[in-house]
């Protein structure tokens, strides 16, 4: 018998050290799953340069500890590399104007400009670029405040000029000083392609410092290729961000599409993914400060979806008209695109200028309401 | 043995009661005026009213105030005392409660736990009179105060100019409350430019918390024709067609009403209301079947937003038309005639047509309702059912008269509706029968149990 026990014993001894190690793996899990069920995520999707990353650099900048230092200066090379980056696709689209346009002599340059032109043409076209000091910003300077330049700007949405030009541009001074060190402005307006899947988990904590919600918010970038085999590990998201740039009605693409045009058909085709059945859809009509002054000059029309555009009147109560028009185009869109068993889920539409921290964080405290309201809802206390 | 003395002087405290007398005597009035037992806010005094016999057990229940005094308080309920009793010990408890504790055995004091050496209980008339002013002097304060509506009003409107967050949402939901029951506060809200401060809380940054307050209040009250047309701006056209689709049935039987008072506007434009969300959210809440109070108030804001031409393509398209014929059934006499109105209206569409017909309960459900409810909604059903049976004859006219149609309409040819219906009975009586012979036909006349 003291055989057979020991025997036993020594089975069991080992084999509960295992169920031990087990047990506790098992309970982790279980802790974990149980937290992960109270974060709430978030997906931005959106087409290109819609604003999806300068809302995420926003959230990091209200809801986290922002950017510390080292993370500024991170994006210096992103900032000169905008900056080569912009001047050249000006001056390439001058000369291309200067040859094919009618009215070509507005976009001919002086001969000095022209030499620094092409040196600085040169440049862009480089997989390196040189640190931008105050010599060549001096030069970019020079060249940009060229009429030629200019009159090749106000057609920049015929070149994807990037909407940090201007801004990059007007600071050259500042951006190419030996000490410079990005402000969190000059970080939202860095334009870089967002690669793979980024994402932040945040708390916005409220004014009486309750323990709000937790939201762990996805990003996943430009990312075309493919990309109705990868959506569907996104099921059970609670809401989709969607990010539209209401002001790229204008704008056209490489090969001669229009961006708001692709815009409409990723929202339409979001819209229609089986996974997002009964997902919460928050579109945020973003850039809504370009639009201001574009719409004014530049008629709705031009855009296909928007040819039925009548203008009422001017100033202040035309922009708000367009916008009310686009707005309802998108509800339009909305609901064609949306199955009858579908008509219940969330959807919201803000007006964002994803730029401006203030009125990014009241409008995600709008999100962060309905979203709330939303689960009170399916839990039934509402 | 210490024997307690009641009070020669019933209905005076003399002041310094703890023994190291002034000697002052205060009537009791003052005496709870002056804050001598604390608890008594701002100090305002209004003397109980000579013959009033107040209940104080009514006072108490419906004060409800916190701070009450602890003199005041029993300490085996905690709660005030209406009847005051000192044991010899010299503690006071409620007759009811000290009595539940002798009763179970117990010949102690509760609070100093000594054994009680004599079981008298001697009423602390006192300490009754104390509690008794001083609940009335409360009562008859807040009496006031719920009378002096004006004042709560501006007091209200004041904080709304100047609080934000939880204090504002605070400060609408008092005032909604205010609102609700005094007609007299209406009045004073619209007068001291109440409208106008409500309205400016509501912009594209509006929490629902505040917008759904601030429609709750705006839609009780009389709104000039400057005010409605500053509530149709398109932000608050869209923030409260949010409401519409998110808030709770109340919020959402607000907006209804709401909107449909600004539609009365004539410089309204139909184009606020032209909008999907607005009419799915609307949509929503005639189906919504946990909350029957909405169907009126939304039928009417339909009917209203029907008689606009360029909307009703709108609400055909989504879908409203199978949804309205599916509703007739369970629907009340007053709702009928306007789901009927609206159906009618949109059966002039020829897609309005195609979606009435395309719902298989139309026909059933409209030869229901001829004859039954009123002489509108026979006009009504009988013009939809003509709509319908002209568009395809053939398919329709069998499915009519199999649900007994023909009876029906014969009842209307010899009841005494007007002419106009008479005719048009007629005329479809003989569109159905095209398709039969006699003999079926007059068969599918008779009456059947459908009438009955």
């Amino acid at each position: 018998m003291g055989l057979l026990c020991s025997k036993n014993r020594h089975y069991t001894e080992a084999d509960a050290e295992e169920n031990s190690q087990a047990a506790e793996i098992e309970r982790r899990i279980e802790q974990e799953t149980k937290a992960e069920k109270h974060i709430q995520k978030l997906l931005v999707l959106g087409a290109g340069e819609s604003g999806k990353s300068t809302i995420f650099k926003q959230i990091k900048l209200l809801f986290q500890t922002g950017f510390d230092d080292a993370e500024l200066r991170s994006y210096i090379s992103v900032i000169h590399a905008n900056i080569y980056q912009t001047i050249k696709i000006l001056y390439d689209g001058s000369k291309e104007f200067a040859q094919n346009d009618a009215d070509s002599s507005k976009y001919v340059l002086s001969s000095e400009n022209k030499v620094i032109g092409e040196k600085l043409s040169e440049i862009g076209s480089q997989l390196d670029y040189p640190c931008l000091n105050r010599e060549l910003a001096h030069e970019i300077e020079t060249l940009w405040k060229d009429s030629a330049i200019q009159e090749t700007y106000v057609r920049g949405n015929e070149l994807q000029v990037p909407d940090c030009a201007h801004y990059f541009m007007e600071n050259l001074q500042r951006l190419s000083d030996a000490n410079y060190i990005p402000t969190k402005e000059d970080v939202l307006y860095a334009r870089v392609r967002t690669t793979g899947v980024v994402e932040i988990q945040f708390s916005p904590v409220g004014k009486n410092k309750k323990s709000g919600e937790v939201y762990r918010l996805f990003d996943v970038g430009g990312q075309r290729n493919e990309r109705r085999k990868w959506i569907h590990l996104f099921e059970g998201v609670t809401a989709v961000i969607f990010c539209a740039a209401i002001s790229d009605y204008d704008q056209i693409e490489d090969e001669q599409k229009n961006r708001m045009m692709e815009s409409k058909e990723l929202f339409d085709w979001v819209l229609k993914q089986p996974c997002f059945e009964k997902t919460s859809f928050m579109l945020f009509l973003n850039k809504f400060d370009i639009f201001e002054t574009k719409v004014l000059k530049v008629p709705l029309n031009v855009c296909e979806w928007f040819k039925d555009y009548q203008p009422v009147s001017t100033g202040k109560q035309e922009i708000e008209h367009a916008y009310e028009f686009v707005k309802k185009k998108f509800e339009e869109l909305y609901f064609q695109s949306t199955a009858p068993d579908r008509v219940d889920r969330v959807f919201k539409i803000y007006r964002t200028t994803a730029l401006d921290q203030k009125l990014v964080k009241k409008t995600f405290k709008l999100v962060d309401e309905t979203l709330r309201r939303r689960n009170l809802f399916e839990a039934g206390l509402l | 043995m210490p024997m307690f003395q009641p009070s020669k002087r019933d209905g005076f405290v003399v002041a310094g009661f703890d023994g190291s007398g002034d000697g002052q005597v205060l009537d009791l009035d003052t005496a709870v005026k002056d804050g001598v037992l604390g608890g008594v806010v701002g100090g305002e005094v209004i003397a109980a009213a000579v013959g009033e016999k107040l209940d104080l057990k009514k006072m108490i229940e419906e004060l409800d105030i916190p701070e009450i005094p602890s003199v005041f308080i029993c300490p085996i309920s905690l709660e005030p005392m209406q009847d005051p009793v000192t044991l010899c010990t010299g503690q006071t408890y409620e007759r009811s409660n000290i009595l539940k504790w002798f009763n179970l055995g117990h010949y102690t004091c509760p609070t100093t736990m000594q054994e009680l050496w004599d079981d008298s209980i001697t009423p602390n008339r006192t300490l009754y009179h104390l509690i008794y002013t001083w609940f009335s002097q409360k009562y008859s304060l807040m009496k006031k105060r719920s009378e002096d509506v004006q004042g709560r009003v501006s007091e209200h409107l004041e904080a709304l100019k100047k609080v934000k967050g939880q204090a504002r949402i605070q400060a609408l939901k008092e005032l909604k409350q205010v609102v609700a029951a005094h007609a007299a506060a209406r009045k004073t809200v619209v007068d001291e430019g109440g409208v106008s401060v409500i309205s400016s809380l509501l912009g594209p940054f509006t929490s629902h918390a505040v917008g759904s307050e601030a429609i709750g209040i705006l839609v009780n009250l009389e709104l000039d024709s400057e005010s409605k047309t500053n509530l149709m701006q398109p932000t608050t056209i869209s923030l409260m067609v949010d409401m519409l689709n998110e808030g709770s049935v109340e919020t959402r039987i607000n907006c209804t009403r709401l909107m449909e008072k600004l539609m009365e506007e004539k410089e309204f434009r139909s184009e606020s209301i032209s909008s999907h969300r607005l009419l799915v959210g609307l949509m929503r809440l005639l189906k919504d079947k946990r909350h029957s109070n909405g169907i009126l108030p939304g039928l009417s804001f339909l009917r209203s937003i029907c008689l606009h031409k360029q909307v009703r393509s709108l609400i055909v398209s989504i879908g409203a038309v199978s949804q309205l014929v599916e509703l007739l059934p369970a629907l009340e006499p007053d709702c009928l005639e306007l789901a009927l109105f609206i159906l009618d209206t949109l059966s002039a569409l020829p897609e309005g047509k195609v979606a009435l017909k395309d719902c298989a309960n139309t026909i059933p459900n409209m030869v229901r309702l001829l004859m039954r409810v009123s002489e509108s909604c026979t006009q009504y059903a009988l013009s939809i059912l003509w709509s319908v049976c002209k568009l395809a004859p053939e398919e329709c006219s069998s499915v009519a008269l199999e649900a007994g149609l023909a009876a029906k309409l014969l009842l209307v040819i010899q009841s005494g509706c007007n002419p106009v219906l008479k005719q048009r009975s007629a005329e479809l009586l003989k569109l159905c029968s095209l398709n039969y012979t006699d003999t079926i036909f007059i068969s599918k006349c008779k009456l059947t149990r459908t009438i009955q």
